[in-house]
């Protein structure tokens, strides 16, 4: 459970990371018109996916054990 | 699709600034930003001495190193190939002006209103308005409130805010009306081409055929299109004979 | 043990205690940092005309000036707690133990100040913030600054302390006292039973090990965000990642050396910070300081050596001309240190004086050397033929510097005041439970 948890969130932070980058960097972009990022807030997503990949050690350290609740 | 260019013919500049006037006027810019500035170098030393100039308009690389390191997508390259900067996303970190290696940018390091030409000038006095009819600067181009390109950002003239980037727009505002820059408009010798160097009938892709065009800085990679006839690179040996005197 | 005037006993580590020595410490620093303030309001309603940074070029300046090499020597300074406590860790050097929470309280707050330090030197701070999470673009150098450094570096390194804190933060919540609700909130239920413990064991090892690959990156960031540009002599080059890991080192290091002298004489905690924690720090920012000294040797003979017409322009700038005071202070700043601490290490005799003399030294020859990468290749580095342009900060500039120290110290000082910063110890509590 608590490494279940963790790992999903360190999983999904670095999807978020890799989403991010690649929405925000338009690598591959057959136009060099706009330098927009192809999914808007795309950068936020990136950091969000940073922070979520860190929050996981707050998260296996505090979730309480099972027996308690 | 077009693709601007420039051409800039070295035996015929006879330096005479006007297209930095030009500039001036129909981007109103303030007082220490040159978009259009035209070195006059001295070489050797007096009596065997040799002046050449050499206009530096933005050189609207194709492998722009603004672009590339603006960190906001503020500064952006067009289809066209013309290079802009939003002011209205502009963060004013200024990396531009260092990856540039032409020195083409300009900071707004105060509001522009209190960097215009003739600050202390009372425009009210009648001998004034005899000669302005009544107008107050700062006077402001209203084409440059339009939105341009494909895009649809406010791009021309600058945007003239503190705190944000400006340089040479080619005059997007009068290229996409069928007009010419206003440089290459004023320029008494003909000395300034313009024109879409992708079709080969217009007058500059002759020109570009005709003659040797060169890059400036070639070295650095950055594809400019602007290009340059006769003459022959600029050497730090050269010396400027004034520098610009601007009240930032 | 001491107890306060209203008969409860006193907190280890003078916590909560504000002395009038204290008192003074806070006000002085909330003054400096009102003068800071004052200063960013000049520079935010006159705009950047009121620094003393001017355009490249026609107008002969450098636009990048002090602003952004304290950005980078702050974000150096960073390197520390990170590379201390992955020491500990990895290596098992158990004395350094007692400055591993004062090493991460000194990244958090210099990356804290590095941040500030961005936002005053753009024109738009707000639109800064706001544009960088939607527009942020990783072509750009500064996209690593942004997101790598403020957003990751900081927030892991705000999470290893607070893991690593709860342990003492449970221990002070037993005592009562106005801080108790905030050492209740950190402790978040931490109970000290074998399983957490060995939980925290494993999550700051892999903090550890993922935060180190995230350090070198975030260092590395801003060596590109000058190494990578062509169009400016004297920054385009391979060696400038690198040699940014380096300083930044040597700067973290020596900061964390002044940092633990003080508290060690603060609160007098001669026998839990130990000589041997000095030596090996100091061991540490000798070998750092080598690696670092070579660099900058390198660089110095492939300037002389092969040297184009704009180099040469620069170099002499450097050695000889404008910069040549800064140039050879910091050179001095960082050899006299390295002679200091080579000559301790072979006598195996250390002496907190000098370790502490030597920090100083090479973190002013970090700022030194930071300022020295920045400026000169834009007053004296340009490709076209403009003349030679000059820089130097105005009183705006240094203001804000300065309230961004005092900031800094007064953050620190906050600390200090309301948490352990020494990991508590088996008598200390002792005096909580009594």
């Amino acid at each position: 459970m608590r490494r279940g948890v963790t790992a999903t969130m360190v999983v999904a932070g670095i999807l978020l990371m890799i989403i991010g980058y690649f929405g925000a960097a338009p690598w591959g972009a057959d136009t060099v018109a706009n330098s927009d990022p192809r999914i808007t807030l795309a950068p936020t997503l990136f950091v969000l996916g940073v922070i979520v990949v860190f929050s996981a050690a707050i998260v296996y350290e505090l979730l309480p054990d099972r027996e308690r609740r | 699709m077009a693709k601007y260019g420039m051409v800039v013919d070295l035996e015929r500049c006879q330096g005479c600034r006007a297209c930095m006037e030009a500039c001036k006027v129909e981007n109103n810019t303030t007082e220490s930003m040159f978009w259009m500035y035209v070195f006059r170098f001295e070489e050797g030393t007096y009596p065997d001495t040799k002046m050449s100039f050499l206009p530096r308009p933005c050189q609207h690389c194709d492998n722009a190193p603004c672009v590339k390191v603006c960190p906001v997508g503020a500064r952006y390259k067009r289809e066209d190939g013309i290079v802009l900067t939003d002011p209205d996303r502009c963060i004013g970190c200024r990396y531009c002006s260092l990856a540039c290696p032409y020195g083409v940018n300009y900071f707004n390091y105060q509001k522009p209103q209190d960097a215009y030409y003739a600050l202390g000038i009372d425009w009210e006095d009648p001998d004034v308005t005899s000669v302005t009819g009544g107008v107050v600067p700062p006077y402001k181009n209203p084409d440059h409130d339009l939105l341009y390109g494909e895009e649809q950002r406010r791009t021309a003239g600058g945007g003239h805010a503190k705190g944000v980037m400006e340089k040479c727009t080619f005059c997007v505002h009068r290229v996409e009306n069928g007009m010419l820059p206003a440089c290459v408009e004023t320029c008494p010798t003909n000395a300034l081409v313009f024109g879409d160097v992708s079709d080969p009938d217009t007058p500059i892709s002759r020109y570009v055929r005709a003659r040797e065009p060169w890059h400036l800085l070639e070295e650095t990679g950055t594809e400019p299109s602007v290009m340059y006839v006769g003459g022959k690179p600029p050497t730090l040996a050269l010396t400027e004979i004034e520098r610009p005197k601007a009240r930032v | 043990m001491a107890t306060t005037a209203r008969g409860r006993p006193a907190l280890p580590q003078g916590i909560g205690r504000v002395t009038p020595g204290w008192w003074a410490f806070f006000a002085a620093t909330l003054i400096v940092l009102a003068f800071g303030i004052v200063a960013i309001i000049r520079e935010l309603t006159a705009g950047m005309v009121a620094t003393g940074m001017r355009d490249v070029g026609t107008a002969g300046g450098a636009t990048w000036g002090l602003y952004i090499s304290m950005v980078v020597y702050f974000i150096g300074v960073s390197f520390a707690g990170i590379t201390v406590a992955a020491l500990i860790r990895i290596f098992d050097i158990e004395r350094l133990r007692p400055i591993a929470r004062m090493a991460e309280l000194l990244t958090i707050v210099s990356l804290i100040l590095g941040a500030f330090a961005i936002l005053v030197d753009l024109g738009q701070p707000l639109r800064g913030i706001t544009n960088l999470f939607g527009f942020a673009r990783p072509q750009s150098p500064f996209f690593g600054t942004f997101s790598l450094v403020i957003a990751g570096y900081l927030f892991a390194s705000i999470v290893y302390l607070y893991l690593g804190g709860r342990r003492d933060a449970a221990l002070m919540a037993k005592h009562p006292g106005r801080l108790q609700r905030f050492h209740r909130w950190w402790a978040a239920g931490y109970k000290d039973t074998e399983a957490e413990r060995r939980r925290h064991y494993q999550t700051s090892f892999w903090l550890a090990l993922g935060i180190i690959p995230l350090l070198i990156v975030a260092h590395s960031t801003l060596g590109f965000v000058f190494g990578l540009q062509v169009g400016r002599p004297g920054w385009y080059g391979t060696l400038q990642a690198p040699a940014f890991v380096a300083l930044a080192g040597v700067s973290g290091v020596g900061h964390i050396i002044v940092l633990a002298a003080i508290i060690r004489r603060l609160l007098g905690a001669q026998r839990r910070i130990t000589m041997e924690a000095f030596s090996w720090l100091g061991r540490f920012l000798m070998v750092l300081l080598a690696v670092y000294l070579y660099f900058m040797v390198v660089e110095l003979l492939t300037l002389l050596y092969a040297t184009p017409e704009v180099e040469k322009r620069l170099s002499d700038a450097l050695l000889t001309g404008t910069y040549a005071p800064i140039y050879w202070g910091s050179v001095a700043a960082l050899v006299l240190p390295m002679i200091a601490l080579m000559w301790q290490a072979l006598a195996r005799r250390w002496n907190v004086g000098i370790l502490v003399a030597s920090g100083v030294l090479v973190n002013l020859a970090a700022i030194g050397k930071r300022y020295l990468v920045v400026v000169p290749s834009q007053t004296h580095g340009t490709l076209l033929p403009y003349e030679v342009g000059s820089y130097s900060p105005s009183w705006v500039e240094y203001g804000v510097v300065l309230g961004l120290f005092a900031l800094g110290a007064l953050l620190v000082g906050l600390f200090i005041k309301s948490f352990p910063v020494l990991p508590l110890e088996a008598e200390e509590e002792v005096s909580v439970d009594a």
